[in-house]
């Protein structure tokens, strides 16, 4: 399904009601999140090209082509990954609001607050089953199962890297989200004004 | 605990999850920890990470990145709106030629870019104010383009195809080829709706003529000079070169459907580059950066929704609900209409990714034991959730719509585009009575497979 979906903000922006303590750490996961970002577009283009090579390499050197397909699972895996915490930033994970959206709004700032929470512990359990699965793999040398054996801690590590650096974006995200619900009742209306501009 | 227990248990705590306004990736990845944690051996939760890449590191879903840059850097460039202009000059002459040819410029640009609302932008924008300006009515232009642009996933490479293929185990190539005749149906069907509506409006056009003097645009003719014509072919014919290219690659045994992604992909880029002049980083980059926000999004639902459906087939959650429904001893017909209707409405709420990767492990085994050809049932399944793209209350392409061309009313819109959802509704009708529109054409192709009892 190609859906185009152009949900959120097209920039990334710091929540205003993001904890005092935690605005550095939302300052560098934007820079982060661009990195990865960029780092996603080299893949993205190395895995075009590793893939037009392979059909090149097959017909017109006659060669075998044994490595392409996993060099460029690779690569997509790993800009899958490490994007997802950008994508999040932007609340570009999309999710169905047409009922939920329907609660009254003291009930509404209660759900966000909950759907955070499991958002953020759910990724967090993911990224540290996905490091104790890193770890297994480099410690065993673990290799996939073709001619080619390249390590699997490297999409494994990209897996973990990813799913980490989207627990840390969720948590402040969740923060955020806490410290409005708690603001005083003014504050939090202006707040919710703000938040309802940006998203 | 009991079978029906358990099943209910699940389906209500997925549908919680869901409609909590939880993205939908997290709140299905959490629905299936849970239940993990609760009924599964403790090891399961230990595997997890590993069975959502197991899953995922498959270079056909991995093509869908490719697939959605190939479309985003011919979204993103003139090509939409030069395609258009081309199909207006050439069909200039055909009474309704200004709504025919936004149909077909809709399915080729759906061809090429594989997005519904890609197409819709693309095309809606230059479309819909060249047809009101022509006298059209609003919704009847809204409707032409909200329709056109459906036929994206319909149309080979269609990301909801590759997620059929791979969660029923079909030839991928064999479904790209089997949705080509259903497409080319829908147009003609699109184009014969637009041509037998142009005479209506045109005749109430004349009528308003005869009684008041006030002329309608619809009435005033359009001429084109065959140099005029020949003018924009140039612009064009690339972009269908790439476009027979890669189908050429694809079924001349030249290069596997997830080469051709990567191919189509850098092909499309070096076409910009060349004809529009899109290759300095600073233009590239919003290419590339709203492939990846796009696929990202998608590629976490669909690693989440293949852990849900891993959970519920272990827990033999779908094997015990796909064997009450054979137990139900319907007629074929009446469980292949129940089934596209439960189609119908998860459209309502959810994108086809997730409706397919979710429920194929409980409808296709029923569908099997029934006789239908799963190829063919992925043709008709792929339509039925083109209407959700179209329908409200979600209809993705006519919120499109409503951003290109915000003076229209909302109202309008949904009235000129319920016509179309008759008429795919119809194709669906057609093809479930003529199977062969959907099955003859890889049978020719690619050879028949040695053929179900049907």
């Amino acid at each position: 399904m190609s859906h185009g979906l152009d949900t959120g903000p097209a920039i990334a922006a710091i929540d205003p009601d993001t904890p005092d303590f935690l605005k550095p750490l939302a300052h560098a996961l934007l820079r982060i999140n661009g990195a990865m970002v960029a780092l996603g577009m080299v893949a993205l283009l190395i895995a075009s090209c590793v893939l037009t090579y392979s059909v090149v390499s097959r017909y017109v050197m006659k060669a075998s082509t044994d490595w392409q397909d996993e060099a460029a699972v690779f690569c997509l895996v790993g800009a899958t990954f490490l994007c997802g915490a950008f994508v999040q930033s932007l609340r570009g994970h999309v999710g169905i609001e047409a009922i939920a959206g329907l609660l009254p709004r003291a009930l509404n700032r209660l759900r966000v607050v909950f759907v955070d929470l499991m958002c953020t512990g759910f990724c967090a359990f993911f990224a540290w089953k996905s490091w104790t699965l890193f770890h297994e793999a480099w410690v065993d040398g673990q290799t996939t199962s073709s001619s080619w054996a390249p390590p699997l801690w490297i999409p494994y590590g990209l897996m973990a890297l990813g799913m980490s650096l989207l627990s840390v974006q969720l948590l402040v995200q969740l923060s955020a989200r806490v410290n409005g619900f708690f603001k005083k009742p003014q504050e939090a209306r202006s707040a919710a004004r703000s938040t309802e501009a940006t998203s | 605990m009991s079978m029906l227990l358990l099943g209910s248990l699940f389906g209500v705590v997925t549908l919680l999850f869901m409609f909590s306004g939880a993205p939908i990736a997290f709140a299905l990845g959490s629905v299936a920890v849970l239940f993990m944690y609760f009924f599964m051996p403790a090891s399961a939760l230990d595997t997890v990470t590993q069975n959502v890449y197991e899953e995922m590191a498959s270079i056909t879903l991995l093509s869908i990145p490719l697939f959605i840059l190939k479309g985003a850097a011919i979204g993103k460039s003139r090509a939409g709106q030069d395609l258009y202009a081309a199909m207006h000059v050439w069909m200039g002459r055909i009474p309704g030629g200004l709504g025919i040819a936004n149909v077909f410029a809709c399915a080729l640009f759906a061809a090429m870019a594989g997005s519904s609302p890609a197409t819709c932008s693309a095309i809606g924008s230059a479309g819909i104010p060249e047809m009101r300006k022509r006298g059209y009515s609003p919704g009847f232009a809204a409707g032409i383009i909200a329709a056109g642009g459906t036929l994206g996933i319909l149309l080979p490479p269609s990301i909801t195809m590759i997620l059929y293929a791979v969660a029923a185990e079909q030839s991928l190539g064999r479904l790209f080829l089997a949705g080509i005749a259903p497409g080319v149906l829908l147009v003609l069907l699109f184009a014969g709706y637009a041509a037998l509506r142009y005479r209506k409006e045109y005749v109430l056009a004349e009528a308003e003529y005869k009684r008041s003097g006030a002329a309608s645009a619809l009435l005033a003719a359009e001429t084109f000079t065959r140099r005029e014509k020949f003018e924009m072919l140039p612009r064009v014919v690339p972009f269908v070169l790439l476009l027979i290219g890669v189908m050429v690659a694809l079924y001349g045994g030249f290069a596997t459907p997830s080469e051709t992604a990567g191919l189509g992909a850098l092909l499309a880029l070096l076409l910009i580059a060349v004809i529009y002049g899109v290759w300095r980083p600073k233009d590239v980059a919003p290419i590339l950066s709203s492939t990846l926000k796009e696929s990202t999004m998608l590629m976490f639902i669909i690693g989440m929704s293949l852990l849900f459906s891993y959970v519920m087939s272990y827990l033999h959650i779908s094997q015990a609900a796909a064997e009450w429904i054979v137990g139900m001893q319907l007629s074929k017909w009446v469980l292949l209409a129940s089934v596209l209707l439960m189609v119908i409405l998860l459209g309502f709420f959810l994108p086809p990714v997730s409706i397919i990767l979710m429920t194929a492990p409980i409808i296709l085994p029923p569908l099997k034991a029934a006789g239908f050809d799963l190829i063919w049932f992925g043709v008709l399944m792929t339509i039925v959730m083109e209407t959700g793209l179209i329908h409200p209350p979600v209809g993705l392409n006519i919120f499109v719509i409503k951003n290109i061309a915000p003076d229209i009313p909302l109202n309008d819109i949904i009235w000129g585009v319920l016509p179309f959802v008759v008429l795919m509704l119809l194709a669906v009708l057609l093809i479930c009575i003529f199977p062969g529109i959907a099955t003859s054409l890889p049978d020719v192709v690619m050879g028949a497979v040695a053929s179900p009892a049907r």
